[in-house]
Parts: C-alpha cells; sequence; structure tokens
C-alpha cells in the first residue's frame, strides 16, 4: 500500500510540473457557462479521460512485463534460467529511466524535457487545442483520453515502472495512483484558473523529483541486488503480487 | 478508368481512385483517397469552429475511451484478477462490457460499414468489409454469449481491431503527408494568390485573374507566381522548380523574373508579361497533377491483385473457421477466422507502389525535371541503353556559318535567299544562316509557299522560281544538278565534321555553306557518369557520319549512326529493343517527336516549347543535361522501393495469413501488425526524400554564365532545336 502511496505522492508532486502543459489546457477548458455544475462536470470528464488513458498504459505496460516475464510460457521467449533475468534487466531499465527523469526534475539532466516538448508543440497538440472551444458536452472526455497520449517525461516513467512490476494488476494500480495523485492539482487548475505562485511550482517539482528518485532507485535495486527481489517491495509494503 | 472519377487526394495528393471520400472542410469540399486521410487532414487543418473537425477528434477520443476501458478490463481477467473468489463479478463484467463495447463498435466501426455498404450497393468487395465482417461477428457472438451467461467474450477484440486500424490509418496518413509537402508547391499554381498593385492599393487576387501589364507584389521568401519584369526592388531568385539549378540568381530593376521562383530576400514590384495561366509553372503543375494521377502498370497489377484479395481472404477465412470449428469450441474457430480477415487487409500492397512514385516525381519536379506519367519512372529504371539524338541534345545546336562555297555567284546573294527561305525554319542550322545574314548586313529575298521537308530541308518560291536550302539528298530530290567542283567541296566539309547546306535556285545548285557546331559544355562529364551507371550510349542522328563521329568521339561514344531519318531512328531504336528490352531515346522534343514516342522513355532535353504539346514522357529543363545522371538514380531508387514495398507487403500478408490460418495469431496482435504493415511501407517510401540533390558540374557553377548562355532559362527562346537534314 505504502507503495502506492509514494506513486501517489509522486503523481501529485509531479502535476506542478504538468501544470506548464497540461495545466494549459484544464485553464482552456474554463467555465462552462451553462454553471456551476456542468463545470465541475467538464474538469471531471476531462480528467476521467486522462485517467482511462494512464490506467489503460499502465495495464498495458503490466502485461507487457508479464509476457517478458512469464513464468509459463517459457518456451517461446526465454529459457529457464534467464526467467529472473528478464525480471532483473526489466527493473534496472525502469529504475534507471526513473532516475534519469528525477535527475531532469533537478535540473541535472535536459534530454527527456526537450523530447516532451519537441513532440507537444507537435501539429496534433495544436489540433487537440481545438476540442478545448467546442460545445459539445463528451468534447472534455475525448480531450482527456487524447492528452493522455500527449508525450510527458512523468508518463513514461510511471509506465516504466508499470512495465518493471510484470503484471497487469500492479501496473494498471501504478499508473492509476499516479493519475489519481495528478487529480486534485489539475481539478484545482480548472477550478482556480490561475497559476501557482513559481516557488511554489519549484517546491513541488523538487518533492515530485525526490519521489521519483526515491522509486527509481529502489526499482534499480529490484534489479541489481542479488538479496531477495522481494526486499524492496517488503520496504514500501509490496504490491500484491 | 475515366477522367471523372479520378482526382488527387486533398490530404497525401495521391489519386483517390473509384472510392474518392467527399467532405466538406472549412467550408470546401476535399476528395480524400481513404478514412485515414480525412482523419489526417481535418486533424490538422481543421477550424476550431468547424463542427466537423471538432466531431471527429470527438469520436476517436471517445471511441478510445470506451475501447481503453474494455481493454483494461480484459487485460485484468486474462491476468487472472477475477479468479477464486471474484470470479462471481465476472458476468457483472461482461455485462458492462457490452454497455461499453456497443457505442464503441458504433463510433468507431460507422466509416467502415459506411465504406461496406456504399461499395457493396456497386458490387464492390472492399477491405473494410473484411474489417466489418471481422469485428462484427466478434461483437455479436460475445453480445449472445452475454446473453447467454456464456463466460467467454470478445469485446476487446472487436474494439481494439477498429481502434489499431483507425489510428494505423491516421498514422499512415500523417506519413504520407510528409511525402506530399514535396509536391504541395508543384500542384499550387493553380489555387496560388497573389498580391496585385491597382491604383496604389494592394488586393488579394487569385493568380488565374492575372493578366499582361498586371504589377504584382512580391514579399521576401514568397514564390512568385507570375512571368514578368521586375519594375522596383532588387533580390535574389532561386528558379529551381523551372531551371533545376538551386542556386539563387541575382534579379535587378529589369530583370526578368520567371513564375514558378522563390523571390528571397527583397521586397519585388513585378509587371507581369502575360496570363497567370499561360506560365511555364502553370504548365508544370499541370503536368505533374497530370502524372500523379495515371497509374503506372505495376500499380494497375498490385491493384487486380487487391481487388481478387478481397473475395479470397472471405474465403479463406471461412475455410479456417469450418476447419478449427471440427477441432475446437465455435468461439476459438471463430476468433481464428477474424485473425485472418483481419491480417490480410491488403492496404499496404495497394499503397506500395503510388506513394514511391509520387514522392520520385515530387523529387524530380523541384527540380524543373518532370515525369508524365508514373510508367515511364518505372520504366525509366530498368532503362539499360540511352540513345542520344545529337544536335541540340549533345550538342548546343547553335550552329554557326564557317564557310560559303559557291560556283561563282557572290555570297551576299546565296546569303539573301537562304535567309529569306530559312526565317520560316524553326532549325538551328537555318537560325544560324538568318542571323549570319544580319550579321553581314544582307537583305532577305523574301519567299512564300515556304515548305520545310523533315530530314531534307526547306523548300520555297521565289519570283516564280523554286529556291531550295537542304542536303545533298534534297537537291537530288528536286532534280537540281549540282556541279561536282561544288560536290567535291561540300564533301570535304562534311568529311571535316560540318554541317553543310546546299543552296539552289533556277534548277541548279549555286552555293554550299558549312556550318559548325559545338558540343554541350556538361556533355562529356554526363555521359562518363551515366557510363558509371551501367548504361549503353549510342548516337542516333540525322547528321553526316563525320560530324557525328566527331562529337561523339569528343565524348567517349562509341556506337554511332548517322544519316539517318526520323524513320530510320525508329527502326534503330526497334532493333535496339531487341537485344537490350527497355530504350529511352534523349532528344530535343521537338523535332524528335515521333522517335522519342516510339522508345519506351522519351527523354526531351532543353524545350522551350508548350508542355500540352510535348510528347516525351520525361522533360528536362533547358540546358539540364546534366540532370540526367541523377533521374536515372531517382528513378531507380524509386524501383528498387516500390519492388522492396511490394514484396514486404505481399510477403507479410502471407506470412501473416498462413500463422493467422494456422491459429498463432490474436485477432488484436493481427490488427496491430497490419497496421504496422502499411506504415513500414510508408517509412520505406520516405527514404526517398534523403536522396541527394543533383550536384552541377563545375563549370555550370559560374554564376550569370549559365544564365545569359541559354538566353533566359524557361522563356521560348530560339535555342536552335534543329531537324538534321544531313
Amino acid at each position: 500500500m505504502t507503495y502506492y502511496l509514494v506513486v501517489f505522492a509522486a503523481g501529485f508532486a509531479g502535476s506542478f510540473h504538468c501544470l506548464g502543459m497540461c495545466g494549459g489546457f484544464a485553464c482552456g477548458l474554463g467555465r462552462d457557462p451553462r454553471g456551476r455544475g456542468a463545470t465541475i462536470l467538464r474538469h471531471l470528464l476531462y480528467n476521467s479521460g486522462r485517467l482511462t488513458t494512464y490506467c489503460f498504459v499502465g495495464a498495458l505496460a503490466g502485461a507487457l512485463g508479464q509476457i517478458v516475464c512469464t513464468r509459463q510460457g517459457t518456451t517461446f521467449l526465454l529459457l529457464d534460467g534467464s526467467l529472473d533475468a528478464a525480471e532483473r534487466i526489466l527493473a534496472i531499465v525502469a529504475g534507471l529511466l526513473m532516475i534519469a527523469m528525477a535527475l531532469q526534475f533537478f535540473g541535472v539532466l535536459h534530454v527527456f524535457h526537450r523530447l516532451a516538448v519537441g513532440f507537444g508543440s507537435s501539429t496534433f497538440a495544436m489540433s487537440l487545442r481545438s476540442l478545448l472551444t467546442t460545445r459539445s458536452r463528451t468534447a472534455p472526455l475525448a480531450f482527456g483520453v487524447l492528452n493522455g497520449f500527449l508525450p510527458c517525461p512523468l508518463v513514461y516513467a510511471f509506465a516504466a515502472e508499470a512495465a518493471s512490476t510484470s503484471q497487469t494488476l500492479p501496473g494498471f494500480l501504478t499508473m492509476a495512483s499516479f493519475g489519481l495523485g495528478t487529480f486534485p492539482a489539475m481539478l484545482a487548475m480548472g477550478g482556480v484558473g490561475r497559476v501557482l505562485a513559481p516557488t511554489w511550482r519549484q517546491r513541488g517539482v523538487w518533492l515530485a523529483g525526490s519521489c521519483i528518485l526515491l522509486l527509481g532507485l529502489i526499482t534499480l535495486s529490484r534489479g541489481l541486488l542479488p538479496l531477495d527481489a522481494h526486499m524492496s517491495h517488503g520496504l514500501l509494503g509490496g504490491h500484491p503480487a | 478508368m475515366t477522367a471523372s472519377d479520378e482526382s488527387l487526394c486533398r490530404h497525401c495528393l495521391l489519386p483517390v481512385g473509384r472510392r474518392a471520400l467527399q467532405q466538406t472542410v472549412n467550408g470546401e469540399s476535399c476528395a480524400f483517397c481513404c478514412y485515414g486521410c480525412s482523419i489526417a487532414f481535418q486533424v490538422k487543418n481543421g477550424k476550431t469552429e468547424e463542427w466537423e473537425a471538432a466531431w471527429l477528434l470527438i469520436r476517436l477520443g471517445v471511441g478510445g475511451f470506451l475501447s481503453m476501458n474494455i481493454m483494461l478490463f480484459s487485460l485484468l481477467i486474462y491476468g487472472g484478477v477475477f479468479t477464486g473468489a471474484d470470479a462471481r463479478l465476472l458476468p457483472f463484467i461482461d455485462i458492462l462490457l457490452l454497455v461499453l463495447a456497443t457505442p464503441a463498435v458504433v463510433i468507431l466501426g460507422g466509416p467502415f460499414l459506411r465504406e461496406t455498404l456504399v461499395e457493396g450497393a456497386r458490387g464492390r468487395l472492399t477491405a473494410s468489409a473484411l474489417i466489418v465482417l471481422g469485428v462484427g461477428a466478434a461483437y455479436i457472438y460475445s453480445t449472445l454469449a452475454v446473453i447467454e451467461g456464456n463466460a467467454q467474450v470478445y469485446f476487446d477484440t472487436a474494439t481494439m481491431v477498429l481502434m489499431l486500424f483507425t489510428l494505423g490509418r491516421y498514422l499512415e496518413a500523417a506519413g504520407r503527408a510528409r511525402a506530399a509537402r514535396d509536391l504541395e508547391p508543384l500542384l499550387a499554381a493553380e489555387r496560388e494568390n497573389v498580391v496585385v498593385v491597382e491604383n496604389g492599393t494592394e488586393i488579394r487576387r487569385p493568380v488565374r485573374e492575372v493578366v499582361a501589364g498586371t504589377l504584382v507584389r512580391v514579399r521576401p521568401g514568397e514564390r512568385i507566381a507570375v512571368d514578368g519584369v521586375i519594375i522596383e526592388g532588387s533580390s535574389h531568385a532561386d528558379e529551381a522548380v523551372i531551371t533545376g539549378e538551386s542556386r539563387p540568381v541575382e534579379k535587378g530593376l529589369g530583370s526578368a523574373v520567371i513564375a514558378g521562383s522563390i523571390n528571397m530576400e527583397g521586397l519585388l514590384l513585378i509587371r507581369s508579361s502575360g496570363s497567370g495561366t499561360a506560365t511555364r509553372w502553370a504548365q508544370i503543375c499541370r503536368s505533374v497533377r497530370d502524372a500523379l494521377m495515371r497509374r503506372s502498370p505495376i500499380q494497375r497489377l498490385a491493384d487486380r491483385a487487391v481487388g481478387a484479395a478481397v473475395p479470397g481472404v472471405l474465403l479463406l477465412g471461412g475455410l479456417t473457421v469450418t476447419y478449427w470449428a471440427q477441432w475446437l469450441p465455435l468461439d476459438r474457430a471463430m476468433l481464428m477466422g477474424v485473425a485472418v480477415l483481419v491480417v490480410a487487409c491488403p492496404c499496404a500492397v495497394g499503397l506500395a507502389a503510388p506513394l514511391a512514385t509520387s514522392i520520385g516525381i515530387g523529387r524530380l519536379a523541384r527540380r524543373g525535371c518532370l515525369i508524365r506519367d508514373a510508367g515511364a519512372l518505372e520504366a525509366l529504371a530498368s532503362v539499360r541503353l540511352l540513345a542520344f539524338d545529337k544536335t541540340g541534345t549533345l550538342t548546343l545546336g547553335k550552329a554557326r556559318v564557317v564557310a560559303i562555297e559557291t560556283t561563282g555567284v557572290a555570297t551576299a546573294d546565296v546569303l539573301a535567299l537562304a535567309a529569306g527561305l530559312e526565317r520560316h525554319s524553326e532549325h538551328g542550322l537555318g537560325h544560324a544562316v538568318v542571323s549570319e545574314a544580319a550579321d553581314r548586313g544582307v537583305e532577305f529575298v523574301p519567299a512564300h509557299d515556304v515548305r520545310a521537308v523533315p530530314g531534307r530541308g526547306i523548300v520555297g518560291h521565289v519570283d516564280g522560281g523554286t529556291v531550295a536550302a537542304g542536303n545533298l539528298a534534297f537537291m537530288r530530290d528536286l532534280r537540281f544538278p549540282v556541279a561536282s567542283g561544288l560536290a567535291e567541296r561540300g564533301r570535304r566539309a562534311e568529311a571535316s565534321g560540318h554541317s553543310v547546306i546546299y543552296v539552289g535556285w533556277g534548277d541548279q545548285t549555286h552555293a554550299v555553306i558549312s556550318l559548325d557546331d559545338a558540343p554541350v559544355p556538361e556533355a562529356r562529364v554526363t555521359i562518363g557518369a551515366l557510363r558509371a551507371r551501367g548504361l549503353r550510349m549510342v548516337v542516333l542522328t540525322g547528321d553526316l557520319a563525320p560530324a557525328a563521329h566527331r562529337v561523339a568521339a569528343g565524348l567517349g561514344i562509341v556506337d554511332v549512326r548517322a544519316g539517318l531519318t526520323p524513320e530510320d531512328k525508329r527502326i534503330a531504336l526497334d532493333w535496339h529493343r531487341k537485344s537490350r528490352d527497355l530504350v529511352a531515346m534523349v532528344g530535343d522534343g521537338l523535332n524528335d517527336g515521333l522517335v522519342l514516342v516510339e522508345a519506351d522513355v522519351g527523354i526531351a532535353v532543353g524545350t522551350a516549347t508548350d508542355l500540352a504539346r510535348e510528347t516525351a514522357s520525361v522533360v528536362l529543363p533547358v540546358g539540364g543535361l546534366w540532370l540526367l545522371p541523377w533521374i536515372i538514380d531517382v528513378a531507380r531508387a524509386v524501383g528498387t522501393t516500390v519492388r522492396t514495398n511490394l514484396l514486404w507487403a505481399f510477403g507479410y500478408n502471407l506470412v501473416a495469413l498462413t500463422l493467422a490460418a494456422s491459429g498463432m495469431l490474436q485477432p488484436i496482435i493481427a490488427a496491430a501488425v497490419m497496421a504496422g504493415s502499411s506504415i513500414l511501407v510508408v517509412l520505406n517510401s520516405l527514404r526517398l526524400e534523403r536522396l541527394p540533390d543533383p550536384v552541377p558540374p563545375q563549370f555550370l557553377e559560374r554564376p550569370s554564365d549559365a544564365e545569359t548562355s541559354r538566353g533566359g532559362v524557361g522563356l521560348p527562346v530560339a535555342l536552335g532545336p534543329a531537324i538534321e537534314r544531313g
């Protein structure tokens, strides 16, 4: 449980980072002229759209991890002996990705940010904006779903983490926790409609970086340490395996 | 295929074929070749206020929301989450899946169903029918299973197949738009707007409203859409589309500018010299559009294969289900049938040839090289022998008079009569005679009833008497005797490789004019580069052997056949064709018309004629002989790409079909690999964009030289297109 709480916290803190792009979208959704209830519905729809995408990506990543590390289907992908190795490699890759992402949050690495910004300003993102102004009630949902696919370093990091769990349910839960973590800030963005003070955003980014770094180190240790791989899960309460 | 059902897709510029998808975007009716292009175009260009564009995104988003939720639950079921105590939840989850899947199938499957029905009503089966049938089977089976309380449902298959196909088509179309980027400016001539200056005010007008004398303002970075003269400002212009050379050309007050070139840095005011639709650029645009719409032989073959594939796949799908149903439960057998239907969607095969070809045509057209139909590009890739015409192609065709031998008459009289005839001629040698007469200040004797005899000469009447200028054979035809001394001098001049014109009047041959011609400066380098590409070259000329041999030897061509009439050339081509399948003829496009049409690929170099009347299937810009090796490279690269595309698409389909029919492929995976197949074809074709640009030979690098020696590119200039007369 603790594990998911850390993920949630990382999502919550990380969403301060997201305010730059996705926050702009949330602001763009703005208020519904049909009243306060309609406005809240708009933002809930938008965020559930986003959450759906995240959950789907998480479950898919987990399932893929499961296929790679499958315990039954040893014949078609891996030999018996390397089963554990596959899991470890996955954990190492995911762990390194997380750490790289955390370093980027501390301002040490810039690769991922450039990558995300490069994609983010693409025509796809631009044309998505057109959905923001549409009167249709379902538009925010569609917008949320498509928004979830816009490249974002945070999403990459947690998708990798989800894959490293190498099971569908934990993968799903990892991304769900992360997605739920981003809910408060994004909802607040919609409601408050103004950007948080820069110092607070900076603190949020650092907090997110710390959480991601912690998760990354734990994931990496799962791959590297010669100890029982489940030790680290025990450390944080573990996820239901 | 009639002209009426042929136009270009608004998004990817491939021919839309018979299955055009008409849609209104931004208040304009657009034709699309496929559903993917319609999505991609609307996503990219649909205006915010435009309901349709937004509605499309909403549909995709909501469809994605529903299908992702279905997949999420299905993944959890497959992951074994709902086992043991949680198994009692399964029936409720199945109902939830049905509730989610029904709108998803309607939203995502609608376009596919519509296409199937529309085409079905016309008696045609398309790839969409396969998807509709596969998805429909999975959905209806699962719905019945829910009603019966059966645990196994396949809503994930139904929705994910639709989602993946939609996504695949979108990505594919987005990739194709990249290919179209190169072609876009070449098709813009008809849609272009220009800033017209009228009474001091600037108004935007369509280019077709421009007439001679219209003042047009062109800003830096804009394309100049009219032919004309600069009356204000100075700049550099990139004329690559017309001349093939991307080196900027300096333009100042009074300089002529060509439609299609790009104004680089200065603000210009241009006085148009003609109608906006009569420019060479407009002709190029029309020619490119025509080329894109024509299907190449290999493409027609692929289309037929696709047409035949759909019923075959339906049959195979049915057989798969029947076969497996004997051993497995019906739902498992049905799933295998669905996989067969989904994996065999022949989209990649249909895309293999036209995409690569249109990228190739675009690449070439940007350098002023026009391909008039896709088949020519295909044939050019496998050409083994290039036959060259000499005059005007390998030589400048700009002969000058070097000697006039007479039987005693005054040279001025010879020139006066000859020039009076030859000024009616389009012939390069004729021009030389006319300019020589003008240079010497000789007054022409006007001739009437002038008639040109191809391969022979020109004849007319002066004061009731016949006057003729042409080769020796022509004099004999006219029964003009040639004095032996004169004939001997003519022979000697020809033996040293000069061109000669015999001039006769009053039933007598009186003079022989010797002319000389110089090879095109880049010819030697070009011939060398072509030889390095493994091509064999011959010269087929109407000129006499010595002149032909002299020029050919200088260029390193051994095989020369001289003294040929156009008909002889055609026979020579046929003879070569017997030993080396495909033969290309390179000529000046004016007088080789017949031969250029007869060759497998007719290549016209350096004509400034009306493109619409051009008979060659490949047209190079004026002075563009040096581009020929590059064109061969592009044609070969396109050929290779088309072959690899087809091999990949067919091979991939066959392997995937085998796997699916033997039950080793899940329908969802099948849909993913199928979408991937088209995208790979697109990516493979896009590699053509990375082909290197042509490098002009060193001596063409001198600025302004090329311009002056070629007499102003693209404009109708008398560059000595010649009829060989011997």
